[in-house]
Formats: C-alpha cells, sequence, structure tokens
C-alpha cells in the first residue's frame, strides 16, 4: 500500500501558509502549468502567441491575469487541438445546460492531486476513521469519483445507493440509508430537498432514517443559511455542509463555520473578475475564472465559468488561509431580467424571508417578457401569501414585476436545473 | 493508483453486495474478457451509459473506485467515457459522441429508447449511422427483437445482485457463462469465484459445454426466436 502520509502532511502545511506565500507557491504552479501547456497543447500555444504573452516570463499574479480567458466554446471548437497527451484515460461530461457539453479528461495522477482537498474536505465536514459514508455515483462528477478514495484512505466504508440523482431514485437513497445506517453522506441539494418533500402521503418518515447520520455534504446548490437551517432541522443531523467544484477543477469545501466554502488553493487557482476582465475586491460579485494548478488531465488555464460567484472578505474564524468563495449561479441558473443578473439563489434568499416557504424548491422561467423586467418565479408547492411575496420579489430584486406560478402538486424532477424555459412546459395557471 | 483498504457496499436491485481486498479486480478481469468475447479490441474507446452503482460502470477504471488496481480500461490498454443512466444525461450524450470517436457504447437497456429518440433528432442522423459497436445491457428478461435496431448489437445479460455476466458471442449468438467463473446445476447458475447469491435461470435454453468453439467449455444460454419475440 503506497505511503499517503507525506502528501497528507504536505496539503495540511499548505493551508497555513500565509498569503504572501500562498501566492508564491501558487505562481511557481501557475508558471509550470502554462510552460507545460505552451509546449504541449496546440489551442493555448496558439491563443497566447496570438495575444503576445509568454509562460516563461510569468512572475507573478498580475502578470497571469494578462493571459487571454478561454470559454467553453473555444474547448468545443478546438477539438484535437486542446488534448493534452497526458489527459488520462477516463472522461466525464460538463452538464451542457449552457450549450454544448463538453468531455473533460482524468488521469491518475491528476487524481491523486485531487483526493487531497477532498480529504480534507470530508474531515473539515466531521468524517472519522471507522464511519460508513452513504457517497454519489462515482461517474456523476470527477470530484465524485475522487471520493470513494478519500473515504477509503481515511479509514471509512464506502456505500452507494442503486441509480442516480433523480427523483425517481429517492425511494432507492431511502432503502440504503435504512439498511446501511451511515454516518456520513455526499449527495445534491435538489436530490435532497426532493426526499424531504416527497409526498405528505408516504409512510416514510425522512428524519427517522437520518438517524446517526452525523453530516451530510451537498454539491449542486449553493445554500442559503434558512435553507441550511431547514435541512438540518428536518433531517435532524448535526450539520450539513456546502461542497462546490466544477469539471474544469474548481474545488471548494465549508469548514464547520460556514462563513463560506473554502477553495482547495493547492489544486487550483480561482479568479473573480467583471466584465472588463478585473478582479473585483472579495465581497463583489463576478464572473469565476478556474485554472488548474496540475498538468495531467484535461488542462484548463483561466477559463471562464460564467459562474456569478465572489469571494468572502476577511479570515475565517478556523485558521485556515485559504480563500472563501462563494458560487451564487450558474449561467443556467440565473435570468436576466432587464438588465439585472437575477440568480436563482437571490430569488430563494428571498423567498426563505417567510419561513412556510423555506425548503421549497425554486425554478425561474425564462420568458420573452424578462426583457421588459418581469421576473417570473415557479414556487412548489401551494400558494402561500403571495401579495407579500412579489412585493418583496419587486423590492429586493429591482424588478418592475414579479409573477408567482405555484406548482401545486405538480411533481418535477429538479435535478440541478434551477431555470425554466417558459416554451418548455405549461405550468399551472399559465 | 495506491492501494487502498477499500470497504464497499452496493445496494442493487433484489440485493445488497460487499466487496473486499481483491474482490473487485476479480470481477473486473470477467467484464474485460466479456467484452473481448464481443469483439471490443485491446487499445479500445469505450463509453457507458449506465449507474454509477452498476459494476458496468464503477469496474471502468482504477479511477472510479478504491481497491480495484485495474479496471477495464487499464486491461484493455484503452480510454473510458462515463455516461451516467439519468435521463438527464442520456440527452447529452450525442453531442458528446459528436465530439470523439468511440468504438463500443454500452448502454443500460432501460434508457435505449431515450437515446435513439435523441439520436433520431436530424443534429445527430449522421451519428447514429457511424459504425460504433453497440452492447446493449439487460437483466434475466431476455431483449425484445426489435427489426429496427441494426444486426451488430450485442447484448450483454447482468444480473446485478447474483454477479451474473454473460457476453453475447459473436460465434453463436448465445451468452456465454465462462468456465471457471460459473458452475451451472440444473437450470441454476453459481459464482465460483464471488460470494453472491446463485440465480435460478427463469427462461431460455441452456446448452452445456462443447456447444461453441469460442468458448469449447462454457456453458450458454439461448433464447429461440420466439422467446426473443421474432
Amino acid at each position: 500500500m503506497r505511503d499517503t502520509t507525506s502528501s497528507c502532511a504536505r496539503s495540511e502545511a499548505i493551508e497555513t501558509l500565509s498569503g504572501a506565500q500562498l501566492t508564491a507557491w501558487q505562481t511557481d504552479r501557475l508558471r509550470e502549468v502554462a510552460i507545460y501547456a505552451y509546449r504541449e497543447v496546440p489551442f493555448y500555444r496558439q491563443l497566447w502567441d496570438r495575444a503576445g504573452v509568454e509562460p516563461g516570463l510569468l512572475g507573478s499574479i498580475e502578470d497571469f491575469a494578462r493571459f487571454p480567458t478561454i470559454s467553453k466554446d473555444d474547448l468545443v471548437q478546438a477539438g484535437n487541438c486542446w488534448t493534452n497527451p497526458h489527459q488520462g484515460s477516463v472522461a466525464f461530461s460538463t452538464r451542457g445546460t449552457s450549450g454544448a457539453p463538453l468531455l473533460v479528461w482524468l488521469s491518475a495522477e491528476e487524481e491523486e492531486a485531487y483526493i487531497r482537498p477532498t480529504m480534507r474536505g470530508f474531515r473539515w465536514a466531521g468524517f472519522q476513521p471507522g464511519m460508513t459514508a452513504l457517497l454519489m455515483s462515482p461517474v456523476w462528477h470527477r470530484l465524485a469519483a475522487c471520493e470513494a478514495h478519500a473515504i477509503a484512505r481515511l479509514g471509512g466504508r464506502c456505500a452507494f445507493f442503486w441509480g442516480s440523482m433523480g427523483t425517481e431514485y429517492t425511494d432507492s437513497f431511502l432503502h440504503t440509508l435504512a439498511s446501511e445506517r451511515p454516518e456520513f453522506i455526499t449527495t445534491t441539494a435538489p436530490f435532497l430537498l426532493s426526499l424531504v418533500r416527497r409526498s405528505p402521503g408516504d409512510a416514510t418518515r425522512p428524519h427517522k432514517l437520518f438517524k446517526g447520520v452525523r453530516s451530510v455534504v451537498v454539491v449542486g446548490l449553493p445554500l442559503t443559511p434558512r435553507m441550511r437551517e431547514f435541512l438540518r432541522d428536518r433531517l435532524q443531523v448535526e450539520d450539513v455542509f456546502e461542497r462546490g467544484g466544477t469539471q474544469e477543477g474548481a474545488a471548494t469545501d465549508e469548514c464547520r463555520w460556514h462563513t463560506a466554502p473554502h477553495v482547495h488553493e493547492d489544486v487550483c487557482y480561482l479568479e473573480v473578475v467583471d466584465d472588463a476582465g478585473i478582479h473585483v475586491a472579495p465581497g463583489f460579485r463576478g464572473r469565476l475564472i478556474v485554472t488548474k494548478l496540475t498538468t495531467a488531465g484535461s488542462i484548463f488555464v483561466r477559463y471562464d465559468t460564467g459562474d456569478v460567484a465572489a469571494f468572502a472578505p476577511g479570515e475565517c474564524p478556523c485558521g485556515c488561509g485559504f480563500r472563501r468563495l462563494k458560487i451564487y449561479g450558474r449561467p443556467e441558473s440565473s435570468v436576466l431580467v432587464g438588465d439585472r443578473l437575477i440568480t436563482a439563489y437571490d430569488v430563494r434568499m428571498c423567498i426563505e424571508e417567510d419561513p412556510a416557504l423555506v425548503g421549497r424548491n425554486v425554478l425561474l422561467v425564462r420568458e420573452a417578457n424578462t426583457r421588459a423586467g418581469v421576473l417570473t418565479v415557479a414556487v412548489e408547492g401551494d400558494a402561500h401569501d403571495p401579495a407579500k411575496l412579489q412585493a418583496r420579489l419587486r423590492e429586493q430584486l429591482g424588478v418592475a414585476t414579479a409573477d408567482i406560478v405555484w406548482l401545486g402538486d405538480l411533481r418535477v424532477n429538479w435535478g440541478f436545473r434551477q431555470v425554466l424555459d417558459g416554451r418548455e412546459v405549461r405550468l399551472p395557471g399559465s | 493508483m495506491p492501494t487502498e483498504n477499500a470497504y464497499l457496499l452496493f445496494d442493487l436491485p433484489g440485493g445488497r453486495l460487499a466487496f473486499g481486498e481483491g474482490d473487485l479486480d476479480i470481477w473486473a478481469e470477467h467484464l474485460t474478457w466479456c467484452y473481448r468475447m464481443m469483439g471490443i479490441p485491446d487499445g479500445a474507446t469505450i463509453a457507458v451509459q449506465d449507474f454509477g452503482s452498476s459494476p458496468i460502470s464503477f469496474l471502468g477504471s482504477s479511477l472510479l473506485m478504491p481497491g480495484l488496481q485495474r479496471g477495464v480500461a487499464e486491461r484493455i490498454g484503452g480510454r473510458f467515457i462515463c455516461l451516467d443512466a439519468s435521463a438527464e444525461r442520456v440527452t447529452l450524450t450525442p453531442a458528446l459522441l459528436s465530439q470523439l470517436t468511440v468504438d463500443a457504447l454500452v448502454i443500460r437497456e432501460d434508457v435505449i429508447e431515450l437515446l435513439s429518440a435523441e439520436l433520431r433528432k436530424r443534429e445527430f442522423a449522421a451519428l447514429a449511422r457511424r459504425t460504433m459497436k453497440t452492447i446493449v445491457v439487460f437483466g434475466d428478461e431476455p431483449p425484445a427483437f426489435n427489426a429496427a435496431r441494426p444486426d451488430s448489437w450485442r447484448h450483454l445479460m447482468h444480473v446485478e445482485s447474483t454477479l451474473l455476466l454473460a457476453p453475447q458471442c459473436v460465434k453463436c449468438d448465445c451468452f456465454h457463462l465462462r468456465q471457471g467463473v460459473y458452475e451451472v446445476d440444473g437450470r441454476i447458475v453459481r459464482n465460483l469465484r464471488l460470494a453472491a447469491p446463485a440465480y435460478d435461470l427463469p427462461r431460455g435454453e441452456l446448452f452445456p459445454p462443447s456447444h461453441c468453439a469460442a468458448g469449447i467449455g462454457d456453458w450458454c444460454i439461448g433464447w429461440s426466436p420466439r422467446g426473443r419475440g421474432i
């Protein structure tokens, strides 16, 4: 068995570097990755030659910010020119909810790099040796593939339920939960919400099955503070943690202080920029740019995810020096209303001010009249104080009109979608 | 990948399986044999549209599961594409297959119609005609005959809870129960290498060894044309 002690020690040491030390360390990694990408990947060589930037001269974060950003379309168009000779033998798909899906490759070397932060995140979330973890499907996402490896190295047992993350598999999930009695769970937030909000007629009471669960780690939806409380209360688990990540290499995990997920700075360098491409200060929102700090797998250098994100200002009480980043929404989980970009997270924050509406799934509806400043929101369940909610949405989100569609008993397979095209379905009352 | 002391539990339709040290490699070796039996060459790129909790998926590579030293990709020196079998992901498959050439698409039978519908869309019509081996994975219900499906499609019988994996032979069209992996007693099939409940074959015809030159010591399961709905 390979000794993983030294690599764990390294990852622990990096958490305590000062800001300047961490920046210097990351700058070295960025230069290594850029030099490698220039040498081995024609797409980057051509792009950077055109832009007049030289990887060998990269000596600071400011130098790196002069490298051009790239988009998913650029990579899909690049085809084989984007191939890394050492990209590995296993591929995962991006979700394709914002255009064509992209195949992202994973190698053993890259996975090894990402298992370390996965173990770190799970430790932060309270995982202890000997525990049983009920995990997501390893083929769902490249970060999910790291999870079982991390649990095995932390001395735990891995359990898997049959099926996938759609609402049709909640029974299967509950069956495994009842039979294996895990102390630790990783899943998606939409799946968990669907499970909590199963039909009231169902005999199974989820919180009874969650008895003994210490921690639930969720991905796929930025948690609002009230949503976290709702899940903790309904499931009667000790704590709920948000884990974030993209197929393109971003990796974040919350510590027990829940101030915002920490960026695993040893595997990715994340930036938040404004529309002009300038870094924005912590506390302000911008677009998330991802660079992986490894030369293995598919290479992402200054990849513009289109995600709306912000670094958290100040320091976390936990003492970890890693920056904290909240990803508020993806392009596919936001709508442009008039000239304002509204994320599903913003709408949920607003809706959840009414305790009766906390925990309901919410969908934004993209319709032709969004240009005229009309925000349309579909809310799971029966109507509750609609006039007040409409007023709150108008006032807090700065939209001219807010329409609410109450979905009643309509069963929706929530998946990861938070925005619905108005032409896709006939909503109740429409 | 380093060796990991993994203890793995899988909740499956009709049962539950636990794997300890070394078990997964035994199972991955057999799945690789199945692929070779169905004509998948070394170095192939295999795309699998199945749930992550299915061995067809998680045995694809050592990157996917701790305790697995060499998955299918490592054994054939090939590549493995993870395509989850949820409806949401199936709709993405045509666009992904248009980005690279795969040698084999392995897909659960219960999502084949959804994928076919996606492939019939105008922009993917050419993709549907591409020379790609399609392997349809089914449980203990034999696949119904469908004249619209190309003859080149192969089938893989997979009963998860009993660890039964039987590939359709390119030579005899029957499903081979590999010698040394399974023993047959009446209609009861037992896995000799891994601990699993015995399987009582509900339908189909059992042929004793010497039935097919492709596996002279194998028992074979065959379905009559009527049994296949022809």
